[in-house]
Parts: C-alpha cells; sequence; structure tokens
C-alpha cells in the first residue's frame, strides 16, 4: 500500500509540477525573462518541483489556520457565551459541516482519474492509502493551530489535544455513511454535486455553529469532552468499515467517469453552466435582430436562466434589503442615526457587495464554453473586426445585466441616507449613487476585458493563465480589503468614480487596440 | 489558380514537423493527403490557414502568373472534429453566417436549399446544434466552409464520421464542384484516396511529396504508398 501512496504522490507531483511550469510560461514578464532554453532545464523542473511541495506543506498547515482565524477565532468575541465555549462549540458544528462537505474519497478530482484510469493502479490501495494521509495531514495540520488559538480562547489544554482527533472522527463516521450508502443504493455521492440532505445538512449545522454561543448556549468543556467520547467510540467502528470496503474500484468509476469528470475539479461554474445549457437552452427564445446582433441576442436570451435570471435574484434581493432598512428605521427606535451615518461611511464595504453582485465572470464564462471555445475555430470569427463587433455587443448585455441589480442599489442607498435624516452636502447623494453605478460598469468592463484580453479559459474551463489568475486575486483581495474601512463616502466616493472611469476608459482603449490579437484558443 | 508551398518549416519546441515542405497544388484537382499519426498533416492545414505562424518558407496564391498573400477568404477549412456553437439551431447558424458575410456571397440562396444541399432533413434543421450528431455536425462545418466559396477547400479527415450512403454524396458533391477549387483532404482511408483523388500527395519527414501512379494496377500503386510512409519508420 505504501508503494502505491507513494506512486500516487510522485503522480500528483508531477502534474502539479507541470500546471506551476505552464502558469510560469503564460506570465508574460517572467516569460520574456527566462530564457527558452531554462523551460528545457532540469534546472526549472526541480524549482517547480519543489513549489509544489512547498505547496502540499503550506496548505497542510495554511487552510486550517485561516479556517481557525477567520471562521472561529476572530468571531468568538462576538458571542454571548465565553470565548473558550463559543470555540469549542463553533468547532463542534463546523466540523460537521465539514463533514457533509469533504469526505475525500468522494471528492472527485484529475489526480484521482490519472492514477485509477490512465495508470491502472489498484484503486482501493490507491484510495485508502491518500485517504489516511489525508486524515494524518488533518491531525498534524490542525493541531498547531487548536493548541495556540485555543489555549488563546482559554479552551482546556486537553480538549485542544484532542480536537483535531475529534475532525478525524467526523470525517470517519461521515465515510462510513457515505460508504453504507453506496452499498444500499448502488448509486455514489458526488461531492461538486451536493444532495439536499446534505444541502439542508450543512445549513443546519451552520446554523447550530453560530446561534446558540450567539445567544449565549454554548457547549461547555464536559459537553465536548462526552460528545468525543462518543463519537471517538463510533470512529473505530467506522475505521474498520472503511479499511474492510470493497468496492472502491467502483465508486471511482462513478465519480470519475469521462463525463462527470470532464467538468469537475473547482469547475463547479463550468458545470452549472453545461447543466444550464442542457436543460435550459430555451429554445423558444427567437431575435428580430441580424448578425453579430443576432448571435449576441441569441445567446442572452438562451441563456437567461444562467445570466438574467440570477442578475434578477439579486435585483429582488437588494430591493428586499432595501425594504426591510426602511422599516428598520421606522420601526425600530434609534436605527435612524446609525444608518444615516452608515450611509456616510461605509460606502468601501459597497466594493466587496458590488464585486459578488456582478455577474461578469459567470457569463464570459458561459460564454467561452457554451461558444467561443466552438467558434474560435472558425476563422471569420476571429477576423479583428467580428471580434471587435461581437466585443461591443457583448459589452453592452453584460452592462445592461449588471446595472439591473446595480440600479437599485444606486437608488437605495441615497434613499436610505435622505429617509434617515440627511446631510448637509448634497454632493453625497449624487456621490453614492455614481460611485454603485460606477462600480457596476468596472466591474463589467473589467471582466470581459481580461476575458478578452487574456482568454485564460481552457475546455475544462480550468485557468490556464497566470496573468488572469495573478490580477483576479487581486481584485479580490483589494475589495475585500475595503471591507471595514470607515471613509467618508465624499472622499471615497470621488475617489472611486474617478479611478472607475479613468480604468473603464483605458482597459477598453486597451481592448479595442489588442483584443484582436490576443483573443483565441489556447 | 495554384497554391504554392514553398520551403514550408514548422516546428513545435525542439519538434519539427514540417522540415521545407513544397508543393503546389492546383486548381481543378482533389488532393489526397496522406501521413502516418503524427506526421503533421492537421498541422500544414493550420499554417495554410494561418492558425499557426509558419517559421520558415512562404505560402502564396498565384492567379494569372501573379502571386499574392492567401487571405482569410480564400480558404474554407473544415475540422476533423466538428465544433458548432450548441446554443444555436442549425437554421439561425446558417442565418448568422449568411447575414455577416452578406456582401461576400454573390446569390444567397433561401437557406432551406443550403439545408437540402447537404441533405440535412427539415426536421432537423431547428433543432439545437447540441443535438446534433457527430456526421450532422461536420456537414454543417462543411456547409459554413463552402456557402462563401472559397477557392482552396482544406478537410480534414472529412469523411471518417460519415454514413456510407452520405459519404458516397459527399463524394459526388466534392467532385460536382472540384473544376473551380483547389481541394485538399487528409485521410487515413487508402481505398477513399485511390478513388476519389487525383494526386496522391505524402506527407512523411517533414516533406510533401507526390506519389506517382504511373501506369501501376491499383495493387501496386497501394504497396508503392505504403512503402513510401513506412519509410518515415526507417529514418
Ligand atoms: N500545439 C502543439 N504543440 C506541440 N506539439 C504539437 C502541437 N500540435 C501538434 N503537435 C505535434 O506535431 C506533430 C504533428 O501533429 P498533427 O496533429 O499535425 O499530426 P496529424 O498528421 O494530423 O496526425 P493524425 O493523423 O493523428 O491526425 C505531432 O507530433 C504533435 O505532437
Ligand atoms: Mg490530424
Amino acid at each position: 500500500m505504501i508503494e502505491t501512496f507513494l506512486m500516487s504522490f510522485r503522480l500528483k507531483n508531477a502534474y502539479q509540477t507541470n500546471g506551476i511550469i505552464y502558469s510560469l510560461k503564460s506570465i508574460p514578464v517572467i516569460n520574456r525573462l527566462l530564457p527558452v532554453s531554462l523551460y528545457r532545464s532540469p534546472g526549472l523542473k526541480i524549482f517547480a518541483n519543489f513549489v509544489s511541495i512547498l505547496w502540499e506543506i503550506s496548505s497542510m498547515f495554511l487552510g486550517k489556520m485561516l479556517y481557525l482565524f477567520i471562521i472561529i477565532f476572530l468571531l468568538k468575541d462576538h458571542m454571548k457565551s465565553s470565548p473558550a465555549n463559543s470555540f469549542m462549540h463553533m468547532f463542534f458544528f463546523l466540523t460537521i459541516t465539514g463533514g457533509f462537505l469533504n469526505t475525500h474519497i468522494f471528492h472527485p478530482t484529475r489526480d484521482k482519474y490519472y492514477a485509477i484510469f490512465l495508470m491502472r493502479m489498484n484503486a482501493r490501495e490507491y484510495t485508502l492509502s491518500n485517504y489516511f494521509y489525508f486524515l494524518l495531514k488533518i491531525v498534524v495540520g490542525f493541531l498547531p493551530f487548536t493548541l495556540l488559538l485555543g489555549r488563546l480562547s482559554g479552551v482546556p489544554i486537553v480538549i485542544c489535544f484532542l480536537m483535531p482527533l475529534f475532525v478525524v472522527s467526523v470525517k470517519l463516521i461521515f465515510t462510513a455513511l457515505a460508504l453504507h450508502d453506496y452499498v444500499r443504493t448502488g448509486h455514489a455521492k458526488n461531492e461538486n454535486q451536493l444532495n439536499p440532505v446534505a444541502l439542508v445538512g450543512i445549513a443546519a449545522s451552520l446554523a447550530a455553529a453560530y446561534l446558540p454561543p450567539f445567544l449565549g448556549y454554548a457547549m461547555n468543556g464536559a459537553i465536548f469532552l462526552a460528545l468525543f467520547v462518543f463519537s471517538a467510540v463510533i470512529a473505530v467502528f467506522s475505521f474498520f468499515y472503511v479499511l474492510k470496503f470493497r468496492e472502491y474500484r467502483s465508486i471511482c468509476k462513478e465519480l470519475l467517469t469521462a463525463d462527470s469528470f470532464a467538468m469537475n475539479k473547482k469547475s463547479m461554474a463550468a458545470r452549472a453552466v453545461q447543466k444550464s445549457l442542457q436543460l435550459n437552452i430555451d429554445i423558444k427564445a427567437t431575435s428580430s435582430k441580424s448578425g453579430y446582433q443576432y448571435f449576441n441576442d441569441l445567446f442572452v436570451k438562451r441563456h437567461s436562466m444562467l445570466l438574467t435570471k440570477s442578475a434578477k435574484d439579486i435585483t429582488l434581493i437588494s430591493l428586499a434589503a432595501l425594504a426591510f432598512s426602511i422599516m428598520a428605521c421606522f420601526l425600530i427606535h434609534g436605527a435612524k442615526p446609525i444608518l444615516n451615518g452608515m450611509m456616510l461611511t461605509i460606502l468601501p464595504y459597497f466594493l466587496f457587495v458590488m464585486y459578488f453582485v456582478n455577474r461578469g465572470k459567470v457569463i464570459t464564462q458561459a460564454m467561452f464554453m457554451n461558444c467561443d471555445h466552438s467558434m474560435l475555430t472558425y476563422r471569420f470569427y476571429r477576423q479583428p473586426r467580428a471580434i471587435l463587433l461581437l466585443f461591443t455587443e457583448r459589452l453592452k448585455s453584460i452592462l445592461l445585466i449588471n446595472l439591473m441589480p446595480a440600479l437599485v442599489i444606486a437608488l437605495g442607498l441615497p434613499l436610505l441616507l435622505w429617509l434617515t435624516g440627511g446631510t448637509n452636502n448634497a454632493l453625497n447623494y449624487v456621490l453614492l449613487f455614481v460611485s454603485i453605478i460606477a462600480m457596476s460598469v468596472f466591474f463589467s468592463v473589467h471582466n470581459i476585458v481580461l476575458y478578452y484580453l487574456l482568454q485564460p479559459y481552457n475546455i475544462g474551463l480550468e485557468i490556464k493563465n497566470g496573468t488572469f489568475t495573478i490580477v483576479n486575486s487581486f481584485t479580490y483581495f483589494f475589495c475585500y480589503f475595503a471591507i471595514g474601512k470607515k471613509v467618508p463616502t465624499l472622499v471615497f466616493g470621488t475617489l472611486i468614480s474617478v479611478f472607475c472611469i479613468v480604468y473603464i476608459a483605458v482597459s477598453l482603449i486597451l481592448a479595442y487596440r489588442l483584443a484582436p490579437k490576443t483573443f483565441k484558443l489556447r | 489558380m495554384k497554391l504554392i508551398l514553398n520551403h514550408v518549416i514548422k516546428s513545435f519546441d525542439k519538434k519539427e514537423v514540417l522540415r521545407g515542405a513544397n508543393f503546389a497544388f492546383e486548381k481543378g484537382k482533389i488532393y489526397g493527403l496522406l501521413g502516418r499519426n503524427g506526421a503533421g498533416k492537421t498541422t500544414l492545414f493550420n499554417c495554410i490557414n494561418e492558425d499557426l505562424k509558419i517559421d520558415g518558407g512562404s505560402i502564396l496564391l498565384e492567379e494569372n502568373g501573379v502571386k499574392r498573400e492567401v487571405c482569410p477568404d480564400d480558404i474554407g477549412y473544415v475540422l476533423s472534429t466538428p465544433v458548432v456553437p450548441e446554443f444555436l439551431t442549425g437554421r439561425e447558424f446558417l442565418k448568422f453566417f449568411l447575414d455577416i458575410n452578406v456582401k461576400k456571397i454573390p446569390d444567397i440562396k433561401p437557406i432551406d436549399e443550403y439545408f437540402d444541399f447537404v441533405k440535412i432533413g427539415s426536421e432537423d434543421r431547428d433543432r439545437l446544434l447540441k443535438d446534433y450528431s457527430h456526421g450532422m455536425r461536420n456537414k454543417m462545418q462543411m456547409l459554413v466552409s463552402f456557402i462563401a466559396n472559397p477557392c482552396i477547400l482544406l478537410l480534414d479527415e472529412p469523411l471518417t464520421s460519415f454514413d456510407v450512403v452520405v459519404a458516397d454524396e459527399m463524394k459526388t458533391l466534392l467532385r460536382q464542384i472540384k473544376k473551380d477549387h483547389i481541394i485538399i483532404f487528409s485521410t487515413h482511408i487508402m481505398e477513399l484516396a485511390l478513388d476519389l483523388c487525383d494526386e496522391i500527395v505524402i506527407l512523411s519527414g517533414g516533406i510533401l511529396e507526390k506519389m506517382e501512379k504511373d501506369d501501376l494496377s491499383n495493387e501496386a500503386f497501394k504497396d508503392k504508398i505504403i512503402q513510401a510512409l513506412r519509410k518515415d519508420e526507417n529514418d
């Protein structure tokens, strides 16, 4: 079994190594700096290999640290229960959420597919050895941080030591249950496609994690210990069940068949696109336009489930939130001044909201998956004129789709400001409106211009472009860090509006200049 | 009219796929391009269609003794794996294509006539392309490559996915239009190549070589071709 594991480890490593080299190549600056010969040299391979192993190690610790720190440690002080109890309580129920989300065995990934079906490794040995490695990583990765953050919260040291083992127990129990379920139904659950039961379980355990401590009813150390012992006992039985189980090959087969597989990995979105394409193409939709307008019009209409419907949902949610806030200011005593103060300072927060609300990324993915990856093989479609005509059409559609929710927010904020007592500088109203619209346009333009300039997708919708990943993460973190910054609307609104307008102008010029050259299949 | 390849070179990283291919393809003939898997047939087509930049040499079109660059409208290219926009119906795809090429197509006919031309049944015309079979997609692709009436037709293993009846129809169709076109098609089916093509060209070792039939019998000619293809191995 150890041999199988080592082999699979090397295989995964090779896969990651090649991925790293490929991403490096796709960053223009680095590509130019490194001489071509370097790509063939063993040096780069060793370097990439090193990065890949470093990644393996850091992902073992980093993810778990962030998890404990952000969604448990930082939140414990906002709870009514004591920090120690809140910590234990949240940890307990979030671990159960984790059980629903990932048991490793039912998670279809590319390296599994390569190992079991292409390299014909023994499925049981492969699955089990990797599963135990996964459990081992849990223990090793969690322990330092349950100790550190747990102790800082005042959790008894014994419990800090037991916490990682509790995670392992829960994983084992969930795995055994899932395997048992497979025997019963003959159908393997795919963790990239959560079933209703899992969704309810996730929602329930999340609620159980946060609500009781918030209201002051968190479990104490004794209860945690009792529950731990109970789960550990079941986990021992589960362990033997998992170990004795024989049908790993057929499970893998079902999870990893070319069909379900072609679309997986991080591509929840890809599958959503594919699925909606298959189920929801609205063949009745027609268009009276012609040429590229006709083409784009049909594209948008046929994908309305994916494109316009979610924008509509977001609009409705925004409307509901607005109505709720308006009600709050009339019904709750003292809400008015708070809301009024917020309107004048929390605009940075809306940068993040607008980032999330924007459908641009999904739209470009849909464009690639369902349209461009086939159409780009036609030469007429790649003519500069064609590319630019369609770019213009698409830009219009994306802007319109995203403006729907943006308008509600952009009108809602000044309205709230006015209802809650207003402000003596009327410019604030204008800036709230203008900057929200500017942000919406900014994200729409940003997404489509990036798509046209970098065209980062491959058929599996895996992103194969280092620059794109960097720009995207940068955008995300920039928006994320804007949260919580309290900047006067007057200042932030002006800055962000000016920035957006300049950015939009520059990127559109770039797109019109460069897209004919950069928009192609990779 | 002639399509002239002059010492075309193309390599991927270290691998030299085309090593100075020379050939003159003439109008009015169907050329059968034969070569082992990985010999570079698809690569050659991609180079002619400018999907790939060539590393050396030239690809020119000679018309009435005047040489000029090949431009996009000169070429119709049918890929071996047909790709079509899945969210459109056959009719819509065709309408879109006709819309944007209005100026280039001399006599636009009603859409149904085009479907009749490639024999796509009336019940299939308004179905989404994602529900088309491989062969039907291939027909659609062929249709859009033919409609604009380009003078060069590149067909990469086009007949492989057609059923026998359709393949036969396609052969007839190719013969019908050959007098105004330069038709190059790659295939792995020797019988097809011998039956349909006026010339057999072999791509091996990165160069193009014309196979003269002289007065060999079909059997002997086949042996000669296979010998030529084998040569690659011994290099
Ligand atoms: N984008 C690419 N990058 C690197 N190598 C490539 C690329 N495209 C093709 N090749 C290589 O070039 C060679 C020729 O490939 P090509 O697809 O042209 O062969 P072919 O004659 O069409 O083969 P087949 O008969 O199997 O279709 C192959 O060895 C292939 O590995
Ligand atoms: Mg080929």
